[in-house]
């Protein structure tokens, strides 16, 4: 893997058209992009499929994308946010091309793999519910600040918004997210608590 | 495997399509002139924004018309670098920027496009083979101009507010459009210039495409097109406005080795 020591620089090249450019920029943040769509989906097929679909649409829309900070990182984790919540849209464009991509033999779900933490799958379940709720402003939002740890200031830039309307809406975002995931946790407890020891 | 890194053989099938990917897109050094053998494009390009048209050359159907306005600003640089270009009159829409590589490099104008220098670019006596031209919408609150380069790339930019008016396509007998690639989208019949410039005409959209790889749907679609790339250049028709008279042809690509062949579009089956 050839790692990126400016992506600024990379991205340029990118922009004409240099092959080398853009597989160092998918080497230097799939293993990110990856990560974030299991987060949003439900097994890792569906995430790899978005991880593949973010990564074509940085090359398709490669003119028109937010470098921010000097990296594509945030564009490519807003993207993947708005795959993820509508696979079958956002991916059918590359449909017959992902689909042509060979895949291990034995590849886990999600599911099988998790078995043994029924704890963090349920976590995702409730983060994956929760952020479905949202719109997909605010899901970009909550992906880029909350989960990805870019600050405010960089996320605005991300989405073309100012940095006001950026915390505003986070502030929003965060409510509705708490709200959700009460809501979800308040279901979970109905079926889950016990009576109390008398 | 780990759940949080990806399938290794998916992935790598992956990085192989989108070098595949980059590498059957039309190869624009400088997207504004996309040169391809003894022809290039008129007007803009397959990928969209804006072009300097040279005025009283030629002006197809759907080219925008630019009305310089103010002053010829010229800045010399090396490096990222940003101009200030003063606050804009009244009537202006857009930016003229014409920029021209001092050194070898790779430089980005505002809008994204982006044009690289080599040796052999600056050994161009002819200023005009290493420039570049841009016209970008205004946008609002902004009187800076940024160009962002490769390290150490010197260049010259001179630039000035436009009114820029966008005038109609034409329409042909059968009902086909010709013109220009513009903010409206792809015309049936694309103007191009060829036979080194001195002739000019139209070559169907859909050759184009099909001759620039957009039929490439799969992973092995794509490495066979890379294949049949390989030192090879493909010609298509030019037509004149009617899309049925032939009077040229447009060569796309760029193999000029001695064993470099060009061969007709209609001769390949490429599934488009």
């Amino acid at each position: 893997m050839r790692s990126i020591e400016d992506e600024a620089t990379a991205w340029v090249a990118v922009l004409g058209n240099d092959g080398d450019a853009f597989v160092a920029v998918f080497d230097q943040h799939r293993d990110r992009v990856y990560r974030h769509a299991l987060r949003l989906t439900t097994n890792v097929h569906d995430a790899e499929d978005v991880t593949a679909g973010a990564f074509l649409e940085l090359w398709r829309r490669r003119k028109s994308v937010r470098v921010v900070d000097d990296s594509v990182l945030p564009w490519l984790l807003v993207t993947t946010t708005n795959l993820s919540r509508n696979l079958t849209r956002g991916l059918r464009r590359y449909r017959v091309l992902i689909a042509a991509l060979p895949r291990a033999e034995v590849a886990k779900s999600a599911e099988d793999v998790a078995l043994g933490r029924i704890e963090d799958l349920r976590t995702a379940e409730r983060v994956r519910s929760a952020m479905s709720g949202l719109s997909s402003s605010d899901a970009a939002l909550i992906t880029l600040i909350m989960f990805e740890h870019f600050s405010p200031a960089q996320a605005a830039i991300a989405l073309g918004i100012s940095n006001g309307a950026a915390r505003t809406r986070l502030h929003r975002a965060r409510n509705r997210m708490t709200e959700a995931l009460a809501s979800l946790e308040d279901g979970d407890s109905a079926h889950t608590t016990k009576e109390p020891i008398r | 495997m780990s759940t949080t890194e990806m399938d290794p053989v998916f992935t790598t099938a992956l990085r192989d399509v989108l070098l595949a990917t980059v590498k059957v897109a039309p190869r624009v050094r400088r997207r504004w002139r996309w040169r391809m053998g003894t022809g290039m494009l008129v007007g803009l390009t397959l990928a969209g924004g804006g072009v300097a048209l040279a005025s009283g050359v030629f002006s197809p159907p759907g080219a925008p018309v630019d009305s310089p306005l103010g002053n010829l600003i010229t800045a010399t640089r090396t490096g990222t670098a940003t101009i200030d270009i003063g606050i804009p009159p009244t009537t202006a829409t857009d930016l003229s920027l014409s920029l021209t590589c001092l050194t070898v490099g790779s430089f980005e104008f505002p809008n994204g496009s982006s044009m690289s220098c080599d040796a052999a670019d600056l050994s161009h006596s002819i200023p005009i083979d290493r420039q570049a031209s841009e016209v970008v919408p205004l946008t609002v609150g902004v009187d800076t101009v940024t160009i962002r380069t490769s390290a150490n790339a010197t260049w010259m930019l001179q630039v000035t507010y436009v009114n820029q008016v966008t005038t109609a396509w034409g329409v042909n007998a059968n009902g086909e459009t010709y013109g220009v690639t513009n903010q409206n989208g792809t015309p049936d019949l694309v103007a191009v210039v060829f036979n080194h410039g001195n002739t000019h005409g139209y070559v169907k959209e859909s050759d184009l495409n099909c001759a620039a790889g957009g039929g490439v749907a799969s992973p092995a679609e794509a490495l066979a097109w890379d294949k049949v790339r390989q030192n090879r250049n493909i010609s298509i028709p030019v037509f004149q406005s009617d899309g049925v008279t032939i009077i040229g042809a447009f060569v796309l690509g760029d193999a000029t080795g001695s064993d470099a062949q060009t061969v007709p579009l209609s001769s390949l089956s490429l599934g488009c």
